[in-house]
């Protein structure tokens, strides 16, 4: 059983996130066991596994979005999960992009983009503006910036919500199934933008089913099951021999449907 | 503490009147909140708007409003015989009982029916299905389970009943809330008097809603 | 019956004002309209410290919140009429008593519905608002709070009703609204109870349906506002809020 881990020391100047022997608890459930991992700058990362295999707890504590019982996680220099740590400061140099959209209902789509910036970072009207839009121009979606979010299509909507992310000029992007939640039909404009994201050299995690997104953007993929970081590789090593005997099932599942 | 004593027997004497309302104000609003959705279910359109005039009736006008439009307006038009009977029997207890009685009718038909809206049509299919009557599928299958669903607004409802048999001291009737207020004004033991009531009624209402969930518990469809 | 409307309408509409203080109909607005006016803030206040993580927030809010739902409001009514004027040291107005005490009341009554408007909200709405690097306070103003109160706000119509009901127990400590006025007319007609309460029980029923009526357009609005949407994924948790509630 070859497993790849990084054995470097658990905070890397050159890592843009650094997890070290993460460990979560759900009451007596263990769902992250000793995770350690590395993501460095411009590195386009596939986190993948099976369900219930703890991906997306994985993902959501790095924005603390999920707390977590032991280890350290560090993102962009800071200790995430830390005491003294201003957790709204330290999320809005994060970017993250949810399976659900999320955006805000009773905002317009311009509204949405600009709502960090003018809410949280204070930043001026008109400037924004100009930022959001562009953001909007890019994702494609320059058209609806007056449309609610009740009008656009689930593709239409998660392309705004990627689009609200960067409007905080984050280093850092995550994305927790960005394409679950779609119809098939539309999976595809979401893609894109995340390819043209990754192509700008934005450093990227993703929790994703999309395997062919995986092999043609990824730089590295990691696989989770039950709680574990198995296998980390570079993506043609993994999708052609996988080290691990639960990665092998897991692709070889998938590749059945 | 004497107070406790002399006036403490006032005090829940107040209460057993307060109970006595409430349980005879209770027994009236079920049944008629019982009638008036199973009369709803003839489908007959004169009945339907006759159900709504009353229900809308009921809920739109205050409580205290209804209690002396029947004590002081029906009882001066009852045949005067009526009138001297009910006079003797406590006509305040009587005419607050069913003042409170058809007003929170109203309110349990509403809970009781939106019990029954959330049965799905597929039941009532499937109970026809094996062969019983409409009748017979109300009894057996529907009723079970849309009571079961009505549990928790019928008994926040109810401890609303409770409540509002407070307002019976107005024509007279020595329910708890009377009793505070006497034993208050002749003692000037103001905060002690209305602590203790208010420790009373909390009880009640505390009661009520461990008995409400405990019954909840126990009738609960597993799984659901 | 007319004649009796026909006679004593002003004194239903507007008490015996400019004679008197201003009563009837009028009154009754105007102390529901402080009632709920007052209440609302506080409401807000109090569904947010349920709602808070920090025990002691939570605690006593959650107290007030039993207590106050277990007594009865003209219990209340008469407590504040005697306790208040001994904790001032001066008389107080019963129209200022009935509505400090409506306010208390009220206020835990809509903390109520402020609270299941709030915890109806997909967690998703805080979450994507916390990921922005939104802190407590503009989560809450901007995101959470619009939409919640937008989705409850034909309960709180009902609760409006539910208050103009609740100042008719004024009555009790002699103030000067609607059930007073209509106590006044009964003394001097004598010899038609019937009819002048029947009047009574028409002038609010008009009222309070109309009311009740508008908060159910309100909802069917919302309704049709929330659900239209292009998507094929539910986008769910916009839920169709509840039906105005008068107690």
């Amino acid at each position: 059983m070859t497993i790849k881990k990084n054995s470097v020391a658990a905070v890397n100047p050159e890592s843009i996130i650094s997890l070290h022997e993460v460990n979560k608890w759900y009451g007596e459930h263990h769902v992250l066991t000793d995770v350690s991992a590395q993501v460095k700058k411009g590195e386009v990362v596939v986190l993948c596994g099976p369900s219930g295999s703890g991906k997306s707890t994985l993902i959501r504590t790095m924005n603390r979005l999920e707390e977590i019982g032991s280890g350290t996680i560090h993102v962009n220099g800071q200790d995430v999960q830390g005491k003294q740590v201003d957790v709204n400061s330290m999320r809005s140099h994060i970017g993250f992009v949810f399976q659900q959209f999320n955006l805000f209902p009773h905002l317009s789509v311009l509204e949405n983009v600009t709502c960090g910036p003018l809410w949280v970072n204070k930043a001026k009207q008109a400037e924004t503006r100009q930022l959001a839009m562009a953001l909007l121009e890019k994702v494609g979606l320059g058209h609806k910036a007056q449309a609610y979010p009740n009008q656009l299509s689930g593709g239409q909507q998660q392309r705004v919500a990627i689009a609200r992310a960067l409007a905080m000029n984050p280093p850092v992007m995550l994305f927790d199934e960005p394409t679950s939640a779609l119809d098939p039909e539309m999976v595809g404009e979401v893609l894109s933008v995340m390819k043209a994201l990754a192509a700008e050299g934005m450093t990227m995690v993703c929790v994703t089913h999309e395997m062919n997104f995986a092999r043609e953007v990824s730089d590295v993929v990691w696989f989770m099951d039950q709680g574990s970081l198995l296998e980390v590789a570079a993506p043609d090593v993994f999708f052609t021999s996988p080290q691990h005997p639960r990665a092998q099932k897991f692709l070889s599942d998938i590749r059945r449907h | 503490m004497s107070f406790l004593t002399e006036y403490g027997i006032v005090l829940l004497q107040g209460l057993a009147i307060t109970l006595a309302l409430s349980i005879s104000s209770w027994l009236l609003s079920f049944a008629v909140g019982l009638f008036l959705t199973l009369v709803r279910m003839t489908k007959i359109r004169a009945i339907e708007w006759a159900v709504l005039a009353f229900v809308e009736y009921q809920r739109n006008v205050p409580p205290l409003v209804h209690i002396f439009l029947w004590y002081f307006g029906v009882s001066s038009i009852l045949p005067e015989s009526l009138q001297e009977l009910v006079n003797e029997y406590h006509g305040e207890f009587i005419f607050a009982v069913i003042a409170i009685g058809l007003y929170y009718g109203a309110y349990f038909a509403e809970d009781i029916r939106s019990g029954l809206r959330s049965i799905p049509k597929g039941q009532q299919e499937a109970a026809r299905a094996i062969g019983l009557s409409y009748a017979g599928a109300m009894r057996r299958v529907i009723l079970p389970q849309a009571l079961r669903v009505s549990i928790p607004p019928l008994l926040s409802n109810t401890v609303m009943l409770v409540k509002t048999t407070s307002l019976a001291m107005v024509i007279g009737v020595m329910e708890l809330t009377y009793a505070t207020k006497d034993v208050a004004s002749s003692t000037f033991r103001i905060f002690e008097t209305y602590a203790i009531s208010t420790a009373l009624y909390v009880v009640v209402a505390l009661t009520l809603l461990f008995i409400g969930g405990w019954l909840g518990q126990r009738v609960r469809i597993k799984g659901r | 019956m007319l004649d009796i409307i026909h006679q004593y309408w002003l004194l239903f509409l507007i008490g015996s004002y400019p004679n008197g203080p201003l009563g009837g109909i009028a009154a009754t607005v105007l102390l529901s309209v402080i009632g709920i006016g007052l209440a609302f803030p506080l409401s807000v206040l109090l569904a947010l410290a349920q709602l808070s993580p920090y025990k002691a927030l939570r605690y006593p809010a959650t107290a007030i919140r039993y207590l106050l739902r277990s007594i009865p409001l003209v219990m209340l009514i008469f407590g504040a009429y005697f306790i208040v004027p001994i904790i001032l040291g001066r008389p107080v107005a019963g129209f200022t008593t009935m509505a400090v005490t409506l306010v208390i009341f009220q206020s835990v009554y809509l903390a109520e519905i402020v609270r299941a408007g709030i915890e109806s909200l997909p967690k998703g709405q805080a979450e994507a608002a916390a990921a922005l690097g939104m802190g407590y306070w503009t989560r809450t103003r901007k995101i959470i709070l619009p939409q919640a109160l937008t989705n409850m706000l034909p309960s709180m119509v009902g609760q409006f009703v539910t208050t103009i009901k609740d100042t008719s127990l004024g009555y009790v400590i002699g103030v000067n609204e609607l059930t007073y006025a209509a106590n006044q007319v009964n003394s001097a007609v004598i010899t038609q109870p019937f009819t002048v309460f029947l009047v009574l029980s028409l002038a609010y029923f008009v009222i309070c349906f109309a009311l009740t009526q508008a908060a159910r357009l309100l909802e069917a609005h919302l309704e049709r506002r929330n659900s239209r949407t292009v998507t094929h994924v539910t986008l769910n948790a916009q839920n169709a809020p509840a039906a105005g509630h008068s107690s």
